[in-house]
C-alpha cells in the first residue's frame, strides 16, 4: 500500500494475510513475486481488488475514498430479457484479469482514488419503487462521504433513482445529465409506469435543477425507439447525437461536445453508460444488443475522453453476463470504468490536483 | 500374454518420447499438407518452405487456461481455404509440410520446454521456416531461443511481436518462463539487439508497471494501440518492420491473437477490447509480406473453447496464410496468369 497517512484507506486483500504473505508496499501494481495471490486468486470478490467500504457516509469518509465502486443486482425495472442483474459481478470477476495500474495513464487506480467498493445495493424484488429508494438512498451515502460513484447496473431504469439522488445532493445548484445509449429512452411512461428502463431521460428533465440544455443523449440507432421517444427530444429542444452522427464526427468529438454541454453552468454531472451503445459485435452481452454501435476502440476513446471531464456518478447498466459466452463484454465493461478513471486520474494528476 | 502383441494401450502412459499424448490427432494436416516426420533429414529431403509445428502447451499461462486446442483448431481452420489466393496470384500448394504436435509430457513444464526447443531447433537445421502454434505464449521463449541458438552467436536476429501484453516480467511468483515472462526472456538473448525488437498492440491493464519499467530499461521500442488510434496501422506496422528486418540476419515473428479486438477474436485466452481489427491485420500481413522470407512465424493463445463460431481460429490461419501468399507474391514466385480450366479439360 502506498504511504498514506491521514486516512484509515487500506488495500490487503485477505490472501495478503496468510501464511505466505506479500508484503511490499505497491506489490499489487507489479508482476507477483511469491503467488497469484495479487493477481487470480481471489479474496472477496471486489472491484479490482478494492478494499470493502459500509455503503455509508461516516465509513466513506473514514477511509477517505474518493471512489465508491457499487453494485444493483436489478433487473425488474426493465421491459426486455431479463440478465442484467448478474452485472455487478460479472464485471467484478472481469476485474480480477487485470491489475489496478494502467500504463497507458501511468496510474493505480487503487491507491489515487483510494478506491473501494461497497457491495451491492440491496433490492426488493418485484418492488420497482421500493428497489429505486434503497439505490436513491445508497447513492446520497456514497456522494456523502465526499466520494465518486462507480454506478454497475442493473437495469437502465438505475439512472432514474441514481439522477435523482445528484440532483437532490446539488440542491442548490444545477446538475447536468448525460444518456449514451442505443435506445433514446425518453418515453413518458410505459404501459403506465413513469419509471422504467424506456424512461432515463424523461425522468431526467424532471428533476428541479437539470435543464434540458445540460442533457444530452448520444449513440442512438435502429427500431426500437418509438416516436414519442424522439418526440421528447424534438419537444424539448434537448440536444441529441444520433450514431450516424458519431460515425462521421468520430467518438472523440462527439464526446468533448456531450460532456461540455453537460459541465455547461452545472456543479455536478450523471454520466449514464448504457452497454449496448456499443456494437453487438463486442458486446452480445447485453440486454438489448443493437447492431451499428460503438467499436472496441471506440468504447476507450469514448471512456478515455469521458475521464478528462469527469462525473459525478458514472453508471454502466444492461450488462448481462449469461449472455457473454467469450467472456468479451464483462472485460468491455470493465475498461469502459478503468480507462475513464485512469483518464480521469491522469486529467487531476496533469492539473495539480487531487481526486 | 501374446508376446506379439502390444499392451501398453490398457495402462497409463509409459513415457519416452512419442505416444504419451493420448490426445493426439491422427492425419490431419495443415492445409492438407503431407505429414513429415520431425527430423531434419527428412524435412530437409522434402524441400518444402515451412513446416507446421503444434505445441499443445498450456502450463506457461497465469489466467484463464485453454490454449492447448489451439493446434489442432488451426488445422481445422485450415482446412477451409484452398490454396490459390487470387489477391497475390500465388499458390501455396507444396509450400509446407506438416510434423505434427510436439509431444507434451503433462505436468512437467521443464520436460516440455525442451522438447519446444528441439522441435524449432530441427526444423531450422532443414533450413525450413517453423510455423510454431501453440499453447500459451510461454512457448515463444523456447522458439526465439532455438532461432539465436540456430543462427550462432555471429549472427543478429529481430523481434516483432504483436500481443495486448507486454510479457515483460521479470519473474512471475518465482517463476521465469511463463507466459507474462516471455518478451523479458527473449530480449536477453544475446544476438538479438533492442535495436532490433518491436512490439505492437499492448493496451489495457493486464500490462502492470514492472513491465513498463523493464522496457524502459531495455530500451525497447513498444507501439501501444493509443499510438495506432493516433498514427494508423500502416505507417505503426511499417516502421516496427524497418525496426525489425534492417540490419538483422533472422527474423522471429510472433502473433499473439489477443492482439485482435476481442470482438474479432473472442477464442483467445485473454480477450482484450480496444484492439486491432480484421483488416488491419490483413494490411499488418501485406506490408509484413514485402519482406519476402521470415525465420520463425509463431501463433499463440487461441483457445478454441471461447471461439464458440470458431471465427478466432480461423483469422489466425487467415492471417498466415496471407503472409505467405503475400512472402510468395513478393518472391516473384506466381501462377501463369494464362492458366485456364478449360486447359485442363483440353488436355484431359
Amino acid at each position: 500500500m502506498s504511504a498514506d497517512t491521514h486516512t484509515a484507506w487500506r488495500h490487503v486483500p485477505h490472501q495478503h494475510q496468510g501464511p505466505h504473505q506479500h508484503t511490499g508496499a505497491d506489490d499489487h501494481i507489479y508482476s507477483p513475486k511469491l503467488h497469484n495471490g495479487t493477481f487470480k486468486s481471489q479474496g472477496i470478490a471486489t472491484f479490482l481488488g478494492a478494499p470493502y467500504c459500509p455503503p455509508d457516509r461516516h465509513a466513506i469518509r473514514e477511509m477517505g475514498a474518493k471512489v465508491c465502486f457499487i453494485g444493483v443486482p436489478w433487473d425488474q425495472g426493465q421491459v426486455v430479457r431479463a440478465g442484467t442483474s448478474q452485472g455487478a459481478a460479472g464485471i467484478r470477476e472481469a476485474s480480477t484479469q487485470y491489475f489496478p495500474y494502467m500504463f497507458e495513464y501511468d496510474v493505480d487506480l487503487l491507491s489515487f482514488f483510494r478506491l473501494v467498493d461497497c457491495g451491492d445495493i440491496p433490492i426488493v424484488p418485484g418492488n420497482n419503487d421500493k428497489s429505486h429508494d434503497y439505490i436513491y438512498h445508497y447513492l446520497t451515502e456514497c456522494l456523502h462521504g465526499g466520494a465518486k460513484v462507480v454506478l454497475c447496473g442493473g437495469d437502465h431504469s438505475v439512472p432514474i433513482p441514481g439522477a435523482r439522488a445528484l440532483s437532490d445532493f446539488h440542491k442548490e445548484g444545477r446538475i447536468g445529465y448525460l444518456h449514451v445509449d442505443c435506445h433514446l429512452d425518453a418515453a413518458p411512461d410505459w404501459a403506465g409506469n413513469a419509471f422504467t428502463n424506456c424512461s432515463g431521460p424523461s425522468r431526467a428533465l424532471d428533476l428541479p435543477n437539470c435543464d434540458a440544455r445540460n442533457l444530452i443523449h448520444m449513440g442512438s440507432r435502429n427500431g426500437l425507439n418509438p416516436k414519442d421517444w424522439h418526440d421528447f427530444f424534438v419537444d424539448n429542444d434537448v440536444r441529441l447525437i444520433p450514431m450516424y452522427e458519431v460515425a462521421r464526427r468520430g467518438v472523440v468529438d462527439c464526446t468533448k461536445e456531450i460532456f461540455t454541454r453537460a459541465w455547461d453552468g452545472t456543479d455536478g454531472v450523471y454520466f449514464s453508460w448504457d452497454t449496448d451503445s456499443i456494437d453487438s459485435s463486442c458486446m452480445p452481452g447485453t440486454t438489448a444488443p443493437e447492431c451499428f454501435g460503438l467499436k472496441g476502440r471506440e468504447i476507450i476513446q469514448l471512456a478515455r475522453t469521458a475521464g478528462t471531464f469527469g462525473a459525478d456518478i458514472m453508471e454502466v447498466s444492461e450488462l448481462c453476463p449469461q449472455f457473454d459466452v467469450s467472456h468479451i463484454s464483462i472485460k468491455t465493461a470493465a475498461l469502459m470504468i478503468m480507462h475513464f478513471l485512469g483518464s480521469r486520474a491522469k486529467t487531476l494528476r496533469d492539473q495539480g490536483r487531487t481526486p | 500374454m501374446n508376446p506379439a502383441k502390444s499392451y501398453a494401450h490398457l495402462f497409463s502412459p509409459l513415457g519416452g518420447e512419442g505416444g504419451e499424448n493420448y490426445r493426439a490427432p491422427g492425419q490431419l494436416t495443415f492445409l492438407r499438407a503431407p505429414h513429415v516426420p520431425l527430423e531434419t533429414d527428412a524435412l530437409k529431403a522434402h524441400g518444402a518452405r515451412y513446416a507446421f509445428v503444434g505445441v499443445p502447451f498450456d502450463e506457461g499461462n497465469v489466467g484463464k487456461p485453454g490454449s492447448e486446442d489451439g493446434p489442432r483448431e488451426f488445422r481445422i481452420a485450415s482446412q477451409e481455404y484452398l490454396s490459390y489466393w487470387f489477391e497475390f496470384g500465388v499458390d501455396l500448394d507444396g509450400l509446407a509440410v506438416d510434423c505434427g504436435d510436439v509431444p507434451m509430457p503433462k505436468v512437467n513444464p521443464d520436460s516440455a520446454r525442451d522438447r519446444i526447443y528441439r522441435a524449432v531447433t530441427t526444423v531450422l537445421k532443414a533450413g525450413v521456416t517453423p510455423i510454431v502454434v501453440g499453447g500459451d505464449r510461454s512457448i515463444s521463449i523456447q522458439a526465439a531461443r532455438a532461432l539465436s541458438d540456430h543462427i550462432g552467436a555471429d549472427k543478429k536476429m529481430g523481434c516483432l511481436h504483436f500481443g495486448a501484453h507486454l510479457d515483460l516480467a521479470e519473474s512471475w511468483a518465482g517463476e521465469k518462463l511463463l507466459s507474462t515472462c516471455a518478451l523479458a526472456r527473449i530480449t536477453e538473448l544475446p544476438n538479438l539487439p533492442a535495436a532490433n525488437v518491436a512490439h505492437i498492440g499492448a493496451r489495457n491493464s493486464m500490462n502492470p508497471k514492472d513491465y513498463i519499467d523493464l522496457a524502459k530499461a531495455r530500451n525497447l521500442r513498444f507501439y501501444p494501440m493509443f499510438e495506432i488510434y493516433e498514427r494508423g496501422i500502416d505507417a505503426v506496422v511499417k516502421e516496427a518492420v524497418a525496426k525489425v528486418f534492417d540490419g538483422s540476419d533472422a527474423q522471429y515473428l510472433s502473433f499473439n491473437f489477443n492482439v485482435m479486438d476481442a470482438s474479432a477474436a473472442p477464442g483467445v485466452t485473454a480477450t482484450e477490447p480496444g484492439g486491432l481489427e480484421s483488416r488491419e491485420m490483413i494490411r499488418v500481413a501485406d506490408v509484413i509480406g514485402e519482406r519476402k522470407t521470415v525465420s520463425v512465424i509463431d501463433v499463440t493463445e487461441l483457445a478454441p473453447v471461447y471461439d464458440v463460431s470458431g471465427t478466432t481460429s480461423r483469422l489466425a490461419v487467415c492471417t498466415v496464410l496471407r503472409l505467405m501468399a503475400a512472402m510468395a507474391r513478393a518472391r516473384g514466385e506466381l501462377v501463369d496468369p494464362e492458366i485456364r480450366r478449360s486447359d485442363l479439360v483440353a488436355a484431359e
